[in-house]
């Protein structure tokens, strides 16, 4: 009897811890489709209409906008996915595989705005590249009027998205390969005289795609979305929907709400559209047929297609790498004019000012990413150990925390906005916690959830055997047995916080403000010197967080089996 | 005869003894109303700073410029030492999102405790603001002891903000004319009108442009073409009546029109504010910057964002001039801290660092001949800068239009340029 009465009050633990992960989701959601169909009681509007979707579409240039989100979400998905399996295979069994991980690691782990001014001193027409070439190749002696960045046509937002994605692609990859014999296959085909494409491309790729399918959409989602390297390098007559979205959420027109609640939407609705593109271009490219016409058409030995994507790949890994050297520079350089290559003088200035004025951020910022990484750890370990004792095994249950992933950041976060403008909750740092935590769940499930579950079963029957309680199984033989993902789950789970931008811009509504916060409005006005402080510290301080969970983890494991 | 004399000389006499006690007893009282009114506010200063000690304040204002936050910042530390005040300043893109914040809480019934306690504001946010009814009112500036130092009398455009009568909901805060500055070692004689500038424009492809409106500086940029093209300024000093006035706007448009293909990076992409633009003519990536900060060009040189060689200049006819002012929400309940800080910075130790080049370089507010002898002579020292134009060269100032012309204008150019990529 007491144990059902036990079993029914952890059932009901897991549903409250539901309720906390799921609840801010459900309510988000709410939050945005009422004023979407013009429901908002407090600003006097008790009636359901769809008159706001009328309207959008006469705002002016937003068809321009829709269609620049749309693009550039697809094609810098499929590029990035391109240049990831091209550098791939182009490597796979060499010994540059081994050293990947490390070179992507501080790509990965610093936030997308830091890319975009990486980017932005490169390549705008008083950046490195124009200097470097200038004046004795192009005859500048003052950088020449382009339109490279932003464009246009949004190509230099395609090119952001793709070298910040293009790592996240090859570290899904990389641990989708761990799961089936890669290696093996691989060498068949190499044996049957194929070259390194054909082969990855009929018989490692197909087998690859399977275990990463979940990441492209994703993907997919995040970047015909994305507002903070779209505030820098997408083009602004018209910006991309996201922007949009966000400019006439922040318009004094009493209208606002109403528009941009629907225009979020029409951003889910790009997305949805987007992902079914996707899943018809999968089912033809299934068809038997298109497998034999690839056969048919694919080089067999080494070729100069293959050589040329693979040289590509790496510029663009290398670009990204030069132009946040090339950003740090500027943090120490002054006097730092066109067409000169490096500064003319070097300070410590720009450094010990930007510090003295934004410590109080900087440590905001790493302490929101403590916590928060913190919280979602504790609710992974609970939720997995209860559902082990309760032998609850529902899976789509599960998939139900990658949710916040697939629906646009914007949309979903002025849903939360208009909630907690609602209810009156004015903690703002509070709120912020609980929202980032929705965003960092996902990613330190993905490491942490199979290493729980897959500790071996035998360590914890003998402990059983011993007398030991749940408890102490779990601290005393679970624990130490996955220190090391643990270790990188809670990593993950600070760098991911830490490059949040669009739940701390509305979320945390001025009032608190983090490092990458800081750093876009760097980007937007003031000086370079500043902006390039404030990227330096974008970079550094991931990668010490970086080494000293590696460190930490060396140190911990040491002694272990 | 002599009696008659007499009577005449001693009636006079009692004339003047009513005459003269009627003045002296006017006086008198007039001096005991002034010095009780002094004491009571004296009293009601005292309970003010009693009161806002310990509390915070969330001081919205714009945050794109390192110098100004920095000022703030100093600012802030002071108020902590002396009053225990924490100022907290959040760092805004635009004005109008605090105006919508503070319109959502108030259509949302959040009478209290609302997000901002004061916010740095001017023209159209302010007209907007007091419409709605979204600000403290109370003639509450008459009450800051500091206000002693200004001269309301001779300087009306104190008290009216865009033509706006302020009604005692805003404290000025600082001064500003447009101003354009440029590179004196590459750029001779700069373009000094609407009209050379845009021959200038035309015949320097890719090497002038102007923040994206909505942007303020942007935005006031139209405004000062469109004053020197139109043809009766007055008519702009009335509210726009689109379908009386619309037409007005044509000179304007066809300017835009001419000029826009020959902005920087083709008029098809523009940078966010003014800061953005001090980098760019650093970068020698346009020709001419403009600031609505008189001291804007001399500051950058100080903090070795421009070169030495960098000059100021306005157009002959010249250039739009307002205050900017500080006020606080309908809504704060912070109201006692939120007026001990503005009382502070435009204290004279607050306006003095302000005005200072190597600090801000934003004129005083002050009325220095009002100002005791210790504090005038600091403000009559400050080093002018080099980049920075005297107060005859800056005669030449234009008044704002009334605050319904920039949504107008705004709207317009968005739709002809900045939605037609």
């Amino acid at each position: 009897m007491n144990i059902k009465l036990y079993n029914q009050f952890l059932k009901f633990i897991l549903f409250l811890f539901g309720i906390v992960i799921l609840g801010p989701t459900f309510f988000g959601v709410l939050g945005l489709l009422f004023p979407a169909f013009g429901y908002f009681p407090s600003m006097g509007s008790n009636d359901f209409s769809i008159k706001y979707f009328y309207d959008l579409f006469l705002i002016p240039g937003i068809l321009k906008s829709i269609l620049l989100s749309f693009y550039t979400g697809f094609f810098s998905t499929i590029l990035a996915l391109l240049f990831s399996q091209i550098i791939l295979l182009s490597i796979f069994n060499t010994k540059f595989y081994y050293y990947l991980k490390i070179i992507i690691s501080p790509l990965l782990a610093m936030p997308h705005i830091t890319m975009a001014v990486g980017l932005i001193f490169l390549l705008s027409p008083s950046g490195l590249i124009f200097r470097l070439l200038s004046p004795w190749l192009t005859g500048f002696n003052r950088p020449p009027d382009f339109f490279i960045i932003p464009d246009e046509y949004g190509l230099s937002l395609i090119l952001g998205l793709i070298l910040k994605e293009t790592p996240f692609f090859l570290l899904a990859s990389m641990a989708a390969i761990e799961q089936f014999p890669a290696n093996k296959i691989f060498k068949i085909g190499k044996s049957l005289q194929h070259s390194n494409l054909s082969t990855w491309l009929l018989l490692i790729f197909p087998n690859l795609y399977k275990r990463i399918r979940l990441v492209i959409f994703i993907v997919i989602a995040f970047t015909s979305s994305v507002i903070d390297m779209a505030v820098l390098l997408a083009p602004s007559t018209p910006s991309t929907l996201s922007i949009r979205i966000l400019q006439i959420y922040q318009s004094v027109d009493l209208d606002s709400i109403f528009i941009a609640s629907s225009l979020a939407l029409v951003q889910i609705f790009i997305i949805t559209i987007l992902i079914s593109c996707w899943f018809i271009i999968e089912k033809i490219i299934n068809q038997k047929f298109f497998f034999l016409f690839i056969i048919k058409i694919l080089p067999r030995e080494k070729s100069l297609l293959e050589k040329y994507l693979f040289i590509s790949g790496v510029c663009l890994i290398s670009l990204s790498i030069v132009g946040i050297v090339n950003a740090i520079f500027w943090g120490l350089g002054d006097e730092w004019y066109f067409p000169n290559i490096f500064p003319d003088t070097y300070t410590f200035d720009h450094l010990t000012n930007f510090l003295y004025e934004n410590k109080f951020i900087m440590f905001i910022s790493l302490f929101i990413a403590l916590i928060v990484s913190l919280i979602s750890i504790i609710i992974i370990i609970v939720w997995l150990e209860i559902c082990d004792y309760l032998s609850f095994q529902n899976r789509y249950l599960e998939s139900l925390i990658f949710i916040p992933l697939f629906i646009p950041q914007i949309s979903f976060l002025i849903g939360v906005q208009t909630f907690l403008i609602k209810i009156d909750f004015t903690n703002y740092l509070i709120a912020l916690i609980a929202i980032e935590i929705l965003y960092v769940i996902p990613y330190c499930f993905i490491l942490l959830g199979p290493a729980l579950r897959g500790v071996n079963k035998d360590f914890i029957s003998i402990g059983a055997s011993l007398g030991k309680n749940r408890l102490e199984r779990l601290f005393l033989i679970k624990i130490p047995l996955i220190t090391s993902s643990l270790l990188t789950s809670f990593g993950i789970g600070i760098i991911i916080s830490l490059s949040l931008y669009t739940p701390v811009y509305f979320i945390g509504a001025g009032r608190v403000t983090t490092l990458t916060v800081e750093t876009l409005n760097l980007a937007i006005s003031s000086s370079r010197q500043d902006l390039g402080v404030a990227t330096a510290f974008q970079i550094i301080i991931p990668i010490l967080i970086l080494l000293i969970i590696v460190y930490t983890n060396k140190k911990l494991t040491k002694w272990s089996f | 005869m002599l009696n008659i004399v007499i009577k005449r000389y001693l009636f006079q006499m009692i004339f003047h003894f009513i005459i003269i006690s009627l003045v002296f007893v006017f006086c008198s009282s007039t001096y005991a109303l002034e010095k009780q009114s002094y004491v009571f506010q004296n009293e009601y200063w005292k309970k003010t700073i009693k009161k806002a000690s310990g509390q915070t304040i969330y001081f919205h204002a714009w945050g794109g410029a390192k110098n100004i936050n920095s000022y703030i910042k100093w600012a802030s530390n002071e108020v902590m030492k002396k009053y225990n005040i924490e100022v907290i300043h959040v760092k805004i893109a635009d004005t109008s999102n605090v105006v919508a914040r503070i319109l959502s809480e108030k259509t949302a019934e959040k009478n209290k405790n609302g997000a901002v306690d004061l916010v740095w504001i001017n023209g159209e946010n302010f007209s907007f603001m007091k419409k709605q009814d979204l600000l403290f009112k109370d003639n509450w500036i008459i009450k800051s002891p500091n206000t002693k130092n200004m001269d309301f009398k001779n300087n009306p455009g104190l008290l009216n903000d865009f033509g706006i009568s302020t009604n005692g909901m805003e404290m000025p805060w600082g001064v500003s004319q447009l101003n354009f500055y440029y590179d004196s070692e590459y750029l001779k004689s700069p373009p000094r009108s609407a009209l050379e500038l845009r021959n200038y424009i035309i015949n320097n492809k890719g090497r002038f442009t102007f923040p994206q409106p909505p942007d303020f500086v942007g935005t006031s940029f139209l405004k000062q073409i469109l004053i020197e093209l139109i043809k009766d300024k007055s008519v702009l000093q009335s509210p726009f009546i689109k379908k009386n006035h619309e037409y007005l706007l044509n000179p304007l448009w066809s300017w835009l029109d001419e000029v826009t293909p020959f902005l920087w990076q083709g008029g098809k992409n523009y940078p966010s504010n003014y800061s953005a633009l001090t980098q760019l003519l650093a970068d020698r990536e346009i020709d001419i910057g403009m600031a609505f900060n008189i001291a804007h060009a001399s500051n950058a040189i100080s903090e070795g964002k421009l070169k030495k060689t960098v000059r100021s200049y306005i157009h002959e006819n010249g250039t739009l001039a307002n205050v900017h002012f500080l006020s606080i929400p309908y809504n704060s309940s912070k109201k006692d801290a939120a007026q001990v800080f503005i009382n502070f910075l435009i204290s004279p130790k607050a306006q003095l660092k302000k005005q200072n080049k190597d600090v801000w370089g934003d004129p005083s507010v002050l009325s220095v001949n009002k100002l005791k002898s210790e504090w005038k002579n600091k403000f009559i020292n400050l080093p002018r800068g080099v980049a920075t134009l005297n107060n005859e060269e800056l005669q030449m100032k234009l008044e704002e239009p009334h605050p319904s012309w920039v949504k107008a204008i705004e709207n317009q150019w968005i739709q002809k340029y900045g939605s037609s990529n």
